[in-house]
């Protein structure tokens, strides 16, 4: 058995925000962790036996590895961009694998059926060829030129447009959606997915979006933003099998599913597995 | 994601997830992601024979060699998932499973459970009553019922039996 991959990315494991002295139990890849807040003020993370763990802050969340992360955290550029509004939208529980997380949120062709008169409606059901790439210098999968008609696109939207997408993929168990911004013609909002792996088939998703939005109201966006992930909920606990496959085998991927395939590709490559059902080669 | 969870409209089951169409032969009539494309017939799922019977849906694995069972004077009340097996129902019941069958008194008149296990600890329970049984009754079935799932969920997690 090698040192699996994973153990040495970030991963979020709370909301900045929230932070206390008193500290928050949770877990990362099996390890009971502590997050809390450091007498000098700054995240403070430990592991089992209390052996201090790698933290940071960013993009409203406190971050930590199992491991020795080789690189810093992957940047979100647009973060810092002045008129955004940040929006740590909280957590939810899914009992499902990590990288089923984000698989789902790469996926356009559910939106019709599971975001059913938000995000995809029928009879407004085909997916329009897009590109996809493993971008070699950045190290991510990206996707461009996604195209879908969406009946709300986002809460600021009034009407049904045709939404353009891009989605990046820049650590294993995190991913960036940018998308059409409805009243800014020519910037992207920003709609991520954190995932915090507890274990292989269990995980805290945490999404978090900085977007151009001055009127909707602070509860509204986090209520919109988790009423779309509470649907997806319901299909991550029931796929199977659990575990992410990076083999084909049983599912039949179309054009449609080219951001997943090169995902499970990207994953395979760097031997990121956990959450992933390997089959016997 | 199980066809289950899916939608029939017209005579198309139809999967939750991404929307593509099953025939009752089992082929693949639609993917909406791609609505010129014909799918091949490759893409197909299993089917089995179905026949409704006093008001429960029955398949069978394989050809039956008789009709499903009839209960005279039972009707279906209501189906849930119990989060135990067999043997942790049994002990609640007091009784033994007679095949799929168990019959449970409880503080209510009885009713007889059809068992379907869904993997090592979990099992489907159809629940039925006595047919011609008033709202009053039927009420105070599914609520035996709902306290016997409780009781084998705490079995089944390590707890005592209340």
């Amino acid at each position: 058995m090698t040192r699996n991959a994973m153990i040495d990315e970030w991963y979020p494991v709370g909301i900045a925000g929230q932070l206390d002295a008193h500290g928050r139990k949770t877990a990362l890849m099996g390890e009971p962790i502590e997050v809390g807040r450091g007498e000098d003020g700054n995240a403070k993370v430990t592991g089992a036996n209390g052996r201090a763990l790698p933290a940071c802050i960013r993009y409203g969340h406190v971050w930590s590895s199992l491991g020795d992360p080789q690189k810093p955290l992957f940047a979100i550029p647009e973060a810092d961009q002045p008129g955004r509004r940040l929006v740590d939208v909280g957590v939810v529980r899914v009992r499902c694998s990590p990288l089923r997380a984000v698989e789902n949120f790469l996926d356009i062709a559910h939106f019709p059926f599971v975001h059913t008169d938000i995000l995809g409606a029928e009879p407004h059901t085909e997916v329009q060829n897009y590109k996809v790439e493993i971008r070699e210098d950045e190290d991510e999968v990206w996707a461009t030129q996604v195209k879908f008609y969406q009946p709300q696109a986002a809460k600021s939207a009034e009407g049904g447009i045709t939404t353009e997408y891009m989605y990046r993929v820049p650590a294993p168990t995190c991913s960036i959606l940018y998308k059409t911004c409805p009243p800014r013609p020519g910037e992207w909002d920003v709609i991520t997915l954190f995932v915090q792996p507890l274990a292989e088939d269990l995980c805290d998703v945490w999404p978090w979006m900085a977007l151009f939005d001055d009127e909707t109201p602070m509860t509204d966006l986090i209520h919109f933003q988790q009423t779309i992930f509470v649907q997806d909920r319901s299909i991550l606990e029931n796929q199977i099998p659990g575990l992410l496959p990076l083999d084909p085998g049983m599912e039949i991927p179309t054009r449609a599913d080219l951001t997943s395939v090169a995902y499970r590709r990207w994953l395979k490559r760097h031997g990121y597995t956990y959450g992933a059902q390997l089959v016997a080669q | 994601m199980r066809l289950s969870h899916g939608f029939v409209r017209g005579e198309t089951l139809s999967c939750i997830y991404h929307g593509w169409g099953y025939a009752q032969a089992g082929n693949c009539l639609r993917i909406p992601a791609h609505p010129a494309l014909t799918p091949p017939d490759t893409i197909r799922v299993a089917t089995q024979p179905v026949e409704d019977g006093g008001g429960i849906i029955w398949i069978s694995v394989g050809e039956p060699a008789a009709g499903p069972p009839r209960f005279e004077g039972l009707a279906p009340l209501r189906s849930m998932m119990v989060e135990a097996d067999i043997a942790a129902l049994e002990a609640v019941a007091g009784t033994k499973a007679d095949g799929d069958l168990l019959d449970y008194t409880g503080n209510a008149p009885t009713i007889r459970l059809l068992l379907a296990p869904q993997g090592q600890a979990r099992t489907l329970v159809h629940v039925l009553v006595a047919e011609g049984s008033s709202q009053a009754e039927r009420i105070a079935a599914s609520r035996a019922a709902e306290a016997l799932r409780r009781a084998a969920e705490d079995i089944a997690h390590g707890g005592i039996a209340r």
